[in-house]
């Protein structure tokens, strides 16, 4: 009965409110750090797709799709903007389940590489849909975990957060989509963390998960998934097996040097000696071609954009907001640091995608909806004294 | 409950936590950045160099093979450029392979069969190129490359074939050249033989393989992840072109022996026939004819496994060269042994006269002549002359099986010969130790009388039996036969001069061997070799009438027939006094049972057509199949 009471005065605010105002506080600088990424990622993009005898512009290449993904993207980003985020919350059970369907139906009619079923075929793109998926748990947690705001210290607040990402992340583990499933276990303890949940709840519920993890290794990886985790540990023990993305991406990378070979000149990428450069492998291209540099430019502009996210959540003056801010940098951060530590040798293979540089439409779009709901975070609060 | 309810004060909003995670973010990234300025900045170099290693790849030139010329210096052998269609298993997914290889045979006209034959015999890895087809047309070879989607693994290469000039004519000696063996890759593969390489399989392809082959060069050539090149960077070394060849045979002189020879063969209906023409002055083969032949182009396009078969699956063999590879027993022509060796080591004189009967005796058996009543009385000269049996039984005796057997030794048989061409047989000389480590038993007094006229356990090669003759011919000197004369380098010099090799000299004084080559000539004066004297040539010789193989229904053996001679160093006006002899020939006639000895007359043939004689010799009439032991 409250929210009937007050929407009409949401609204009434909202249509009083001089609309200079409202985007006063729209952050540039957050779109800008992103959309900068995203640029690197088309122009790795066009590195891909540039070569003799290509045309990055044909239909169906890395490019002309990137190019197409990214003005979808700025349409979503808008639309999520202009979208209030309070409404997030009334919807919140819905999106909840229509998660859980769209995952289901991935498994169902879904397609991938190997057996796996991880993407949907849309109009002729394929959409993966557990990209949305995170940003759908995003919303999701914020609404449960604020509903419980002050009480957190409570344990069974906390495994009812957990229990609210289990079916998620079951049907993603089934697709089977380990990277994902970890990025899910991310944002949960990335939220939980800075909803000021109890220390100490958290740290047992993080010895549980250790102490899970034999379990684990022996009932639910796949041997495909154990040996990816394996062969990061030597991967010169086969060299040509699963170790040889893994040894080809350091190649690539360290043979950069400083200042890179130059856009498309990485012959790394040229000659096709990273099998999957177009995926989660990117970063090697990036480090080859753009060098030490490039990947600086890049971590800097993450971090710029992860400073521009927690000061979104800082602001935001309704726990939603801080919980929705903190869970996207959870994910944003952990996705980076995962991704390149796989490229550069540090961390196991796991198939997660790196934010705006992966060339794959799920993740810019969803991305493109996370930023625009802390943007639409941003404007709606009453007070702007930041 | 209102909005402005959930809204959270402001103390609310741990800072302790915000300050956490930036932490976290930092160090995150400056983990990160510590690895990635190790790899790019510490290692950057020798990540750099692995990059480039990966890309740039040794590769092999190979190098221009070698040609082959006649001893005129016309070339028997020339490389030409051909397209050929490889393939490599490992970019041939095992799933595809049935329908990749069944649109591969529809288009290159193979048997699916051949394909996967020649994918499983590979020597090298899965990584390594399979030849397919060679000599394949231009036009499905462009349709082939154009189609590599469809066609996953399979690339068209330009490459040089062996374009054998004369074909059949010389398929016995050139031989041929093929693709590399998994054996002879693993004994190889350290001298820059590749997987796909190309070998001498058989004949001077085969024994001067590595004076042919020349050196591969090797370049460093950029290539992609599945190994297509790209360009070439740099050229390490360049290859080095192989020597040539010149042989010791001239083309009209191998025609004039081979028409000779296919005469004898067609008119006595003939399966297998050799001969050989050689220099007894030098050991050089001058023509060697071994039918039936083969063509050795349709090795060197890339045989197919019907034809291969086909080939070897002949009774008639004739992938062999017989007058090398295979050994018979010399009948009559060993008798030379026995005279030789009686007479140097004093068992006779040129002038001890022999009783030569029907037969001989030992215990219970007899060993007839040929000649069932005998000859009587006979010295040397006629002895061999008329080919007594009897006369050369009781040489036999005199000498024993184990000397009889050291001078069939000294003449060079029970050994390999030594010529320049693979797959030479060794022949047999039986002694007592000989029987004794082959059938646990020694030789018998018969056994004796055998050997001492090529019957039993005797066996020899024709270019052995020939080699025999032309020391008796030179005055006593066995040299190595040899069919390439010289070696000759890229830039046309002479990089290996003919020298003739001598095995050894005959411990025969030159007086006997005068007598041989004498009594060898009466066998001709005396018309035992029917109008071979009528020729304005001389002539002397040895016919061979060699009984093999099992028993017809009236007892009799079927017989090969030999003739071996040799012309003075003045055919027509020289004498056999002096061992100066240029020109010795040898025919061979496998399972000819004739009338007359069909290897005589092929000599007398190759003679006429040698030296130019108008009037025609031959007897055609001898050459009538009839078992009937017409005379030795």
């Amino acid at each position: 009965m409250g929210v009937m009471r007050i929407e009409p005065a949401r609204v009434r605010s909202w249509a009083s409110q001089a609309v200079d105002t409202a985007w006063r506080r729209f952050d540039p600088q957050l779109t800008i750090y992103a959309v900068l990424l995203a640029s690197i990622g088309l122009a790795m993009a066009y590195s891909n797709s540039a070569g003799p005898g290509l045309t990055p512009l044909a239909p169906g290449t890395t490019f002309s799709r990137g190019l197409v993904w990214a003005g979808l993207a700025v349409v979503v980003f808008v639309a999520a903007t202009a979208f209030d985020y309070k409404w997030l919350k009334t919807f919140a059970w819905p999106l909840y389940f229509a998660n859980l369907g769209l995952l289901g139906a991935t498994l169902v009619v879904g397609s991938g590489v190997g057996g796996s079923a991880r993407w949907v075929n849309i109009a002729g793109f394929q959409f993966q849909f557990s990209e949305l998926a995170k940003i759908l748990t995003i919303i999701v947690l914020a609404n449960y975990l604020s509903a419980r705001w002050g009480r957190l210290d409570s344990l069974s607040a906390i495994l009812g957060a957990c229990l609210l990402v289990v079916p998620a992340w079951v049907l993603v583990m089934l697709q089977p989509d380990l990277g994902t499933s970890l990025v899910f276990g991310a944002i949960l303890a990335g939220m939980l963390f800075m909803s000021g949940a109890s220390l100490r709840w958290l740290g047992l519920l993080a010895g549980l998960v250790v102490a899970a993890i034999p379990v684990a290794w022996t009932y639910v990886l796949r041997d495909y998934q154990k040996q990816r985790l394996i062969s990061f540990l030597d991967p010169s023990a086969d060299p040509q097996g699963s170790g040889y993305q893994l040894l080809q991406a350091q190649i690539a990378v360290g043979s950069g040097g400083f200042s890179g070979k130059g856009l498309t000149n990485g012959t790394q990428n040229g000659l096709d000696f990273l099998p999957v450069q177009a995926t989660d492998f990117v970063f090697a291209i990036l480090g080859e071609e753009l060098g030490f540099i490039g990947a600086m430019i890049v971590f800097v502009l993450f971090a710029a954009l992860l400073w521009r996210i927690l000061v979104g959540a800082w602001r935001s003056r309704d726990p939603f907001g801080l919980l929705f801010g903190s869970g996207l940098a959870s994910m944003i951060l952990f996705q980076l640091l995962v991704n390149v530590g796989m490229v550069i040798g540090i961390m196991p293979i796991t198939g997660i995608p790196l934010p705006f540089i992966t060339h794959g439409g799920a993740s810019l779009i969803s991305l493109a909806l996370g930023l625009g709901l802390l943007q639409s975070v941003n404007i709606r609060q009453v007070r702007a004294e930041w | 409950m209102s909005v402005a309810t959930r809204e959270r004060p402001e103390s609310d909003r741990s800072i302790a936590r915000f300050i956490a995670f930036g932490l976290a973010v930092v160090v995150g990234i400056g983990i990160l950045t510590a690895r990635l300025s190790y790899l790019q900045l510490a290692q950057g170099n020798q990540n750099a160099a692995a990059a480039d290693r990966n890309r740039t790849v040794l590769q092999a030139i190979p190098s221009a093979r070698g040609v082959i010329y006649d001893r005129a210096g016309r070339p028997l052998v020339t490389n030409v450029p051909s397209f050929t269609v490889k393939l490599r298993p490992a970019d041939l997914p095992e799933s595809e392979r049935e329908t990749v290889v069944t649109r591969l045979g529809g288009l290159l006209g193979m048997d699916p069969a051949d394909i996967n034959a020649a994918i499983d015999a590979n020597p090298g890895s899965r990584f390594d190129l399979v030849r397919i087809a060679q000599e394949v047309p231009e036009a499905t070879a462009r349709l082939i490359a154009e189609s590599h989607l469809e066609l996953p693994g399979v690339e068209v290469v330009v490459e040089a074939r062996r374009e054998y000039v004369q074909g059949p004519l010389f398929s016995q000696i050139i031989g041929y050249t093929g693709p590399i063996t998994a054996e002879q890759l693993a004994r190889l593969k350290d001298q820059g033989y590749l997987p796909d390489d190309m070998i001498g399989r058989t004949g001077v392809e085969s024994t001067y393989e590595s004076q042919l082959r020349g050196t591969y060069g090797a370049e460093t050539v950029e290539r992609d992840a599945s190994g297509r090149r790209i360009q070439v960077l740099q050229t390490v070394r360049p290859a080095q072109a192989g020597d040539s060849l010149r042989l010791t045979i001239d083309t009209k002189e191998q025609i004039l022996a081979q028409r000779a020879l296919e005469w004898g063969v067609s008119v006595a209906g003939l399966k297998r026939g050799v001969i050989i023409v050689m220099n007894p002055q030098t050991g050089e083969v001058l023509a060697m004819v071994s039918l039936p032949t083969y063509d050795n182009n349709l090795f060197a396009r890339g045989i197919s496994k019907a034809d291969f078969k086909r080939l070897l699956s002949d009774p008639n063999q004739p992938l062999l060269n017989h007058a090398i590879a295979e050994q018979y027993p010399p009948g009559s022509t060993y008798k030379l042994v026995t005279g030789t060796g009686a007479l140097a080591d004093g068992k006779i004189t040129p002038t001890t006269k022999i009783e030569t009967k029907g037969y001989l005796t030992i215990g219970t058996y007899r060993y007839y002549d040929w000649n069932r009543r005998g000859f009587g009385p006979l010295d040397i000269k006629l002895g061999f002359g008329e080919s007594s049996d009897t006369f050369f039984y009781q040489l036999a005796g005199m000498l024993g099986i184990d000397r009889l057997g050291w001078w069939a030794r000294q003449f060079g048989f029970g050994a390999p010969t030594g010529i320049d061409l693979p797959g030479e047989a060794a022949g047999i000389v039986p002694t007592n130790q000989w029987k004794q480590d082959t059938f646990g038993q020694p030789i018998f007094p018969g056994e004796v009388y055998q050997a001492g006229i090529g019957q039993g356990y005797d066996v020899v090669t024709p270019i052995q039996l020939l080699n025999a003759y032309n020391a008796l011919a030179n005055g006593g000197r066995l040299y190595q036969p040899q069919v390439v004369r010289e070696v000759i380098g890229p830039d046309g010099t002479v990089v290996r001069p003919f020298e003739p090799k001598l095995i050894r000299k005959l411990p025969a004084s030159s007086s006997v061997l005068r007598t041989m080559r004498e009594a060898a000539r009466t066998v001709v004066e005396i018309r035992h070799t029917y109008n071979l004297v009528d020729l304005p040539i001389k002539v002397a010789g040895k016919t061979g009438t060699a009984e093999f193989g099992v028993r017809d229904a009236q007892g009799r053996l079927p017989f090969h027939h030999w003739f071996v001679g040799f012309v003075p160093g003045d055919p027509y006006k020289g004498d056999f006094s002096k061992g100066d002899s240029q020109l010795a020939v040898l025919a061979f006639a496998y399972d000819s049972n004739t009338l007359g000895n069909v290897a005589t007359e092929v000599v007398k043939y190759y003679l006429q057509l040698h030296f130019g004689i108008k009037e025609d010799y031959r007897k055609p009439a001898l050459l009538q199949r009839a078992n009937f032991y017409q005379g030795d």
